[in-house]
């Protein structure tokens, strides 16, 4: 070779450090990416491949107030069909029967199921919908099914679980028991049970550390989940079911009757304050009525009559008028600056006591009552009525109460005809509830007890934390008072002139008031006039257990509208079901069935069935079914004449067992 | 000649550091390709039981290739380098498309990859033609000879296409450096190289000031009496820009945006940050992938088997050209730095070899051998940590594949054989 060695060397000292620089910047790189980025980029690498997952809790229920369910939490299936993953074979072996099995579970047309099974196949279709909505036992029978029993893969079954909220009674107190919903930015939509006792039902969500192990693989790190998923509680709420389907069906009844917008029910425990029903029904345009408000907490209006109530408490208590005193109702219209107050019966009522003015309802005697006894001090009367907690909102936990409306002198909106018309009920503003609780304050005898819907919240069978009933005001007014408004309003319904006399039974006794306010009076036009009728009150009358409101809004005129005629009837029906079918507790006692005979039997067959046996036993006397039964589970054959009890057996008793194969037995 | 005296006079320093990379990188292949459910080791069906045969195969091999005679191996590198390049021609017509690359024979068993042969054939070949008495490398004539031979197995491979394994021949002409090509070759090499990528980064006229610069100082430093060859200067310099100017042309005409999108990511070309990292996460989706899993190794690694990201899949071809990753995320830097070295211990160990060859053939081969590695794990490495572009070359002894480690251990052993018998024959 013509290569000089100098030039060699250099040539391959050259070569050496070529390596060496290639090894030293590979070393140098590494070295920079594993330790001096390697912190950073371990970080995102953990964050790519590890994930904090939420597992959520289980709902609790909720129950009415002797342990039905309201709402439960239920697990429904959607059942799809990959029909790609499936081989030929299985598919064509198993279409029909499959096909089959779903008709025969679903209704649908075998061949309906064959054609969209055929379908999927064609189209490589790997998401066909099967079925919606199963329940559990659907679901384990669909896993069963042929083609499917092969699971996801070869059977092409796809298995889709959600947690929806149930409700085992349907469209009764569907508003009531309401909902709660989380939309993806956390807010919630609280509506009535649901919503109110959310933070009870809720639950915690747990949280997991999961590991990427490949695409769409996630594994669980370590033993524990970093925050245990805790189930939410129970909560049982005070709702009686059946308080509550009478109350629905009566109030339903009658908006249907009527044609009414809207109307709601509310019963309520006297003593307790415990909200037994509330229901509120709304028109849709079909004509249909659905829980679609809560009217009931929602919806503040004009009381209209039956807040006299509320006025006649008042001037009692202040000593404006007592109930003998007498009034002139003005041949049925009052004028008062430009204004007529007019008596819904034309002519008015003559000369009549305080208390006669309640039972008919006289707008006239009221407003003259209110306007002469308070006109130098219009003060006094707003400060009597907020004494008696009118003006107050009742704090309740479902979301969206109404706002009552009680003005004073010198606000906005108040004249000088303002007390008069007060004391009739306009001016003011109150919701159903609100009303209902003053009544139920005066059936207590003047203690006023806060509206309640949960009783009481449960972990299994644990009591997290029991509800009593809370006391707004010890005495709203004096028991006297108390006492001559209740008898007032047993009146109302048990004289032959009060307003709501058309109620009387003489099987039940209850006591009310009737209200028929005017809605948009503003407008002149006199068919644009709306009516709002009410009947607030409580059953039985001499000793108050439940009080009721029944307000329906907007009834047809041309088939009435007074409250007695349209809201009387469902108070009624309510009091009248309530207090007939309140004993009634569907329970079977099972001490009744009881037979000494039956039992004694049962306990003889029971022994012997429990022993182990090497011998024939004896089995005369017993039953034949009982003889045939122990004899082969011993593996004994057995063969039967006649019916009855055992009278004779083949095989003695005392015989080993593998030596008596078949045993005759003679029964009579 | 007797076996004993082979394994004596075999260089057991460079058997060692192959045992060494090939049980590491088996153990690198187990866990990349291992899944809950493999039953052995020893299962053939799995990736890691048919890698374990072929070492067996392998060393079997080995004991064939120490056995034959010495100079057979120079006596028949002509007709092995013939066979494979037909073997490279056939594989137009017959052979087996795996991932778009035409580039093996279906043998049943596995698959067979010619152009491995061919980089055997080749250094042979070369070592042969080299080490010919009639051959003198200064002289233009043997020059293109030599290149020949380099460049018909490249030439026959890019059409697979596989790019990486045309890319190893050209090392070959690191052989051809060493016995004497002028030094001006590997100047124009370097200065190309240095202009093209100039050019992608930063435009031909900055090439041209660069020039300028140059010559600036270059006029100011140099010595009175200098003689400057003007003619051959202008040449030069006009050639360049030339060359600057194809490059952009090749490189937006020629160029598919594949390729270009590769180079834009190699080179940081792409300024918008959203769109190189959109590049990031599609073309260069591989080496975004294993930087991320080696990086994620940190010092001391994650330990073996315990490679979430080598579990998790997320590096494809992880097995093959990217197994460095594996050893990155599982054995962190203590691991990567120590199969490095070894390799470049190896390579050292065998240019050490090399010089003390007694025959120029064997020298030229053991060179040969020493290119061909050097590249591929040069290659390799780079591409894997990201400071090269992506390029499909498998890292040697390390990487699955049964032809490619047959033959990268039959490159290895026949110097090693060479270099055995280099004190029983003369010339």
């Amino acid at each position: 070779m013509a290569v000089t060695e100098k030039n060699i060397l250099t040539r391959l000292y050259f070569v050496v450090a070529c390596l060496f620089l290639f090894a030293g910047a590979i070393l140098f790189k590494l070295l920079n990416i594993q330790l001096v980025q390697g912190d950073k980029y371990q970080e995102l690498a953990m964050k790519r491949t590890e994930k904090m997952f939420t597992i959520a809790p289980n709902r609790g229920n909720l129950y009415s107030d002797d342990g039905s369910l309201l709402a439960t939490s239920v697990s429904r299936y959607t059942i799809r069909f990959d029909a790609v993953t499936v081989k030929d074979s299985d598919f064509k072996e198993n279409i029909v029967p499959l096909s089959n099995a779903l008709s025969r579970m679903l209704g649908k047309s075998s061949s309906h199921y064959q054609q969209l099974l055929r379908k999927a196949r064609v189209n490589k279709n790997r998401y066909a919908l099967i079925a919606r909505n199963l329940d559990y036992s659907e679901y384990m029978a669909v896993k069963d099914f042929p083609l499917f029993n092969k699971g996801p893969y070869k059977g092409g079954l796809i298995i889709e679980q959600k947690t929806v909220r149930e409700h085992p009674l349907g469209k009764i107190a569907e508003r009531s028991v309401g909902y709660e919903r989380v939309d993806e930015n956390g807010y919630y939509t609280r509506v009535g049970l649901e919503g109110a006792f959310g933070e009870y039902l809720r639950g915690v969500e747990g949280k997991r550390l999961k590991q990427k192990i490949a695409k769409g693989q996630w594994k669980p790190i370590g033993w524990d989940n970093i925050v245990e998923p805790k189930d939410g509680y129970d909560v049982i709420s005070t709702i009686d079911i059946n308080i509550q389907d009478i109350a629905h069906h009566a109030l339903l009844g009658q908006l249907e009757k009527y044609k009414a917008d809207h109307g709601c029910v509310i019963v309520m425990e006297t003593k307790t304050g415990e909200v037994k029903a509330i229901s509120n029904l709304g028109r849709t345009e079909a004509g249909k009525y659905y829980e679609r408000l809560n009217y009931a907490i929602g919806e503040s209006h004009e009381p209209g009559s039956t807040f006299k109530l509320m006025t006649l408490v008042a001037a009692l208590e202040d000593g404006i008028k007592d109930t003998s005193d007498i009034i002139d109702t003005k041949k049925g219209v009052w004028k008062i600056y430009n204004h007529r107050v007019r008596d819904s019966k034309y002519g008015g009522y003559g000369k009549i006591s305080f208390g006669k003015a309640f039972e008919v309802s006289s707008n006239t005697a009221f407003a003259q009552v209110i306007h002469e006894g308070y006109k130098s001090n219009p003060d006094k009367f707003v400060n009597r009525l907020m004494a008696m907690n009118v003006h107050r909102k009742l704090d309740l936990p479902i979301k969206g109460e109404g706002e009552p409306v009680l003005r004073s002198p010198g606000d906005k909106g108040w004249s000088g005809l303002s007390l008069a018309q007060m004391a009739y009920g306009y001016e003011v503003s109150m919701t159903p509830l609100q009303t209902l609780t003053f009544y139920n304050a005066i059936a207590n005898d003047g203690e006023m007890v806060k509206p309640r819907l949960i009783k009481e919240v449960k972990e299994w069978n644990h009591t997290i934390q029991k509800f009593d009933k809370e006391v707004i005001d010890r005495a709203i007014c004096s028991k006297e008072t108390a006492a001559k408004a209740k008898a007032l309003m047993k009146n109302v319904v048990e004289n032959p002139h009060g307003t709501g006399h058309g109620l009387y039974s003489p099987n039940f006794s209850m006591a009310g008031k009737t209200g028929t306010a005017q809605k948009d009076y503003v407008s002149k036009d006199p068919d644009k006039l709306k009516y709002i009728s009410t009947f607030a009150g409580y059953f039985p009358a001499e000793d108050p257990k439940y009080s009721c409101i029944v307000v329906i809004h907007e009834p047809d005129k041309s088939v009435g509208y007074y409250g007695a005629d349209v809201s009387g009837p469902v108070f009624k029906s309510i009091a009248q079901k309530v207090y007939a079918t309140s004993p009634l507790i569907d329970e079977v006692d099972m001490n009744a069935v009881e037979d000494e005979d039956l039992e004694k039997n049962y306990q003889r067959y029971y022994a012997i069935s429990q022993k182990k046996y090497n011998k024939v036993p004896n089995v005369k006397g017993m039953s034949g079914m009982d003889a045939i039964s122990i004899l082969e589970n011993l593996g004994i054959e057995v063969e039967v004449k006649g019916n009855g009890k055992v009278k004779r057996q083949s095989v003695a008793h005392g015989t080993d067992i593998k030596k008596a194969k078949k045993i005759t037995l003679e029964l009579s | 000649m007797s076996g004993k005296s082979v394994l004596k006079r075999v260089d057991w320093l460079s058997v060692l550091f192959y045992l060494l990379l090939i049980g590491i990188g088996w153990l690198n292949i187990y866990s990349s390709t291992f899944s809950e459910s493999d039953s052995s080791i020893f299962d053939f069906g799995t990736l890691h039981g048919k890698q374990l045969f072929f070492i067996g195969a392998s060393f079997a091999s080995i004991v064939i290739l120490l056995a034959l005679e010495a100079n057979f191996y120079e006596r028949f590198s002509s007709l092995l380098y013939i066979i494979s390049m037909v073997l490279l021609l056939g594989l137009f017509v017959f052979g087996k498309t795996i991932a778009g690359a035409t580039s093996w024979y279906d043998l049943g068993f596995f698959n067979l990859q010619p152009s491995e042969l061919a980089k055997v054939a080749t250094a042979l070949a070369l070592a042969k033609y080299l080490s010919d008495i009639q051959t003198d490398i200064k002289r233009r004539k043997d020059q293109l000879y030599a290149f020949s031979i380099i460049l018909i197995p490249a030439l026959l491979i890019i059409p697979q296409p596989d790019p990486g394994s045309a890319l190893v021949f050209f090392s070959l002409a690191f052989v051809i450096f060493r016995e004497g090509l002028p030094l001006y070759y590997l100047g124009i090499a370097l200065l190309a190289i240095v202009v093209f990528i100039t050019t992608l980064m930063f435009g031909t006229i900055w090439v041209i000031i660069f020039i300028a610069l140059l010559l600036i100082l270059f006029f100011l430093l140099k010595k009175k009496k200098f003689k400057v060859p003007m003619l051959p200067l202008t040449a030069a310099i006009i050639l360049t820009i030339l060359f600057s100017l194809s490059v952009d042309f090749v490189f937006n005409n020629v160029f598919e945006q594949r390729h270009r999108d590769r180079f834009s990511l190699w080179l940081r070309l792409e300024k918008d940050p959203k769109k190189l990292d959109q590049i990031r996460k599609t073309i260069g989706y591989n080496t975004y992938q294993s930087e991320k899993a080696i990086e994620s190794g940190g010092l001391f690694g994650k330990g073996f088997l315990e490679g979430t990201r080598t579990k998790g899949d997320f590096v494809p071809e992880q097995h093959t050209d990217y197994i460095f990753t594996t050893v990155g995320e599982e054995w962190g830097f203590l691991g990567t730095s120590t199969v490095v070295i070894l390799f470049t211990l190896l390579l050292l160990r065998l240019v050490y070899l090399a010089e003390r060859q007694k025959t120029d053939f064997s020298r030229m081969y053991g060179y040969g051998v020493v290119s061909i590695l050097l590249i591929h794990y040069f290659i390799n490495i780079g591409m894997v940590i990201g400071v090269l572009p992506t390029i499909g070359i498998p890292l040697p002894f390390f990487s699955y594949g049964g032809s490619g480690l047959m033959f990268f251990t039959a490159l290895l052993f026949i110097f090693l054989k060479l270099d055995a018998n280099r004190l029983k024959e003369g010339i």
